[in-house]
């Protein structure tokens, strides 16, 4: 069976004014239905520029990125990404950053159809009542789940995330990230998550499996690490477990010292 | 080779300047907010004053010294309200009151600012989203804009053959540059990341249009379409100078061959406070739009 995602000896390579650069060299993994997978690694190590080519935005130089045995090409809602900064066009409401998605990547919903989607997707991030705001009127963790909204509204066969927390401060971070894996179970655990962070603790706590990536340039996935935690997990019930402990000095070790230097 | 540099567009544009605002906290314990408020647009208006005072007190100095070759500012004021209290009375063609002057200069720089403006949104928003428009049309901006308006004046007589129309035709070449590079830098300089989000979503080309780039370089066209307002006031004066006939500029003119100097200067006071006004008007504007 072809897996559900999968990345084939994909090597990325970048023309500077100082000659190529391999950013990315001979990544392959695969990915099933329904997982959440994280890539890991240090921040410049190339993680979001595979993230980018599993979304379409940049084409593999060499290998082939390919989702449901169809090979990618180009961006679709069928990967919907939730962009490092957010990305709402700022002149739009709430509302209508998810309502535009939604009414250009849906086909045959009535109009009827398509605000009822966005009301439940609104309502289940928690953002009703801030609806006919603009995104400068609402703080980062807000933007973060309207970026969130938008993406799950349009139905993606995989969500990507580039850091999606990062630039939150802790608290939010925290709910944010419950948030995401509720509604990842509200959809019976059917969409598959692909997750770029260089956070150790919020890999462990969302991923299935964490694909450590070495360091750049040629930087490429060093080890795959399962995390056969059990779900729901909660931060603060995990850090005591000691299959958490062992996973967490694992990737530490890998980044601090195995992947420290480049390849 | 010639190449469209942000960088020289930028400059081009001038950004408005940030809104200074000036706020007064009460220094009166429990003063009620209207008596701050009060005091608070009392003091924005005496520095304004300051400075308009300080203006007086130069000119009347310059006008002491000159002696009667000058009009101090107390002539001129008085001028002025003469002018100002019958503004609209028609004496013939060589003799109407300023108001209505005015009026006549107001209306070629809406026409000439209108069609520059129907012409430099559309071509500016081509040259920003199309990079083959932009290398093709860029040089050409860039030999035309900095020819003085006034040069095309022979142009605009020989192609209408009325005086008037010329001077519209001024109006529309002066016109057309601020807006052309502003709209086209505002629609090139779109982030990357809206690009993206577009993309992400299928937006179709028209959605891309109307919801992504037209609302990101609105504005940029408005701050284009308010620097060519500003330059289209300065230069009808000098046009209708050429012109003669009727306008503000023509005032301006009729008054120096009557030796009338607080004639000249009552006009440029009002001249600069019709353009305060525009300008005024276009940040307003901006302000709607802004997000």
């Amino acid at each position: 069976m072809t897996p559900f995602l999968q990345l084939q000896e994909v090597t990325k390579i970048f023309g500077t004014s100082r000659g190529p650069y391999v950013a990315v060299n001979d990544v392959s993994l695969d990915i099933q239905r329904g997982e959440i997978v994280s890539l890991i690694g240090h921040s410049g190590c190339g993680k979001s520029t595979v993230l980018n080519m599993i979304a379409g935005l940049e084409r593999a130089t060499a290998g082939t990125v390919c989702l449901e045995g169809r090979l990618i090409t180009e961006p679709g809602p069928d990967r919907a990404l939730v962009f490092q900064n957010y990305s709402l066009l700022p002149w739009m409401s709430v509302w209508d950053n998810i309502f535009e998605a939604v009414d250009s990547v849906v086909t045959g919903l009535s109009k009827a159809e398509k605000r009822e989607r966005v009301e439940h997707f609104l309502q289940m991030v928690g953002l009703w009542q801030h609806r006919f705001k603009r995104p400068g009127q609402i703080s980062g963790g807000m933007k973060q789940r309207v970026a969130v909204a938008r993406a799950f509204a349009v139905h993606p066969s995989v969500l990507l995330l580039d850091e999606p927390f990062g630039s939150l401060d802790a608290l939010t971070r925290a709910s944010l990230q419950e948030e995401l894996v509720k509604i990842w179970s509200l959809d019976n655990n059917t969409e598959t998550v692909v997750m770029v962070t260089h956070d150790i603790e919020e890999a462990i706590l969302l991923s299935d499996r964490i694909a450590v990536m070495t360091n750049g340039p040629y930087a490429t996935i060093g080890e795959v690490v399962q995390v056969p935690l059990d779900r729901p997990r909660h931060e603060r019930e995990i850090v005591a477990n000691p299959v958490y402990r062992e996973i967490h000095d694992h990737l530490w070790y890998l980044l601090t010292e195995a992947y420290a230097e480049a390849a | 080779m010639l190449r469209f540099s942000p960088a020289r567009a930028a400059t081009a544009s001038v950004t408005p300047p940030t809104r200074a605002t000036l706020t007064f906290r009460p220094l009166v314990p429990g003063e009620s907010a209207i008596r701050a408020r009060a005091r608070s647009i009392g003091a924005a208006l005496l520095f304004p004053l300051a400075g308009f005072l300080l203006l007086a007190l130069v000119w009347q100095v310059a006008s002491m010294i000159a002696g009667k070759d000058l009009p101090g500012p107390l002539a001129t004021l008085g001028v002025f309200w003469h002018l100002l209290s019958n503004p609209f009375y028609d004496k013939g063609p060589n003799d109407k009151g300023i108001g209505l002057q005015l009026i006549s200069s107001l209306g070629r720089v809406g026409a000439g600012f209108g069609l520059a403006s129907l012409l430099a949104v559309p071509v500016g928003f081509l040259m920003g989203a199309s990079p083959i428009s932009r290398r093709v049309l860029y040089p050409v901006v860039q030999v035309l804009r900095p020819v003085s308006p006034l040069a095309w004046f022979p142009i605009g007589l020989a192609a209408f053959r009325s005086a008037g129309t010329a001077t519209i035709f001024v109006i529309f070449m002066t016109a057309i540059w601020p807006t052309l590079i502003n709209t086209a830098f505002g629609v090139m300089s779109l982030p990357e990341d809206h690009r993206n989000v577009a993309r992400v979503f299928r937006f179709s080309r028209t959605k891309y249009v109307t919801k992504v780039l037209l609302p990101y370089s609105l504005p940029h066209i408005i701050t284009g379409l308010r620097l060519s307002m500003g330059v289209a006031w300065m230069v009808i004066v000098a046009g209708e100078m050429l012109a003669g006939g009727m306008g503000i500029g023509f005032f301006v003119w009729d008054s120096w061959n009557a030796l009338s100097l607080e004639r000249v200067l009552s006009a440029i006071l009002l001249i600069g406070i019709v353009g305060l006004i525009l300008d005024r008007a276009f940040d307003w504007i901006n302000q709607r739009f802004a997000y």
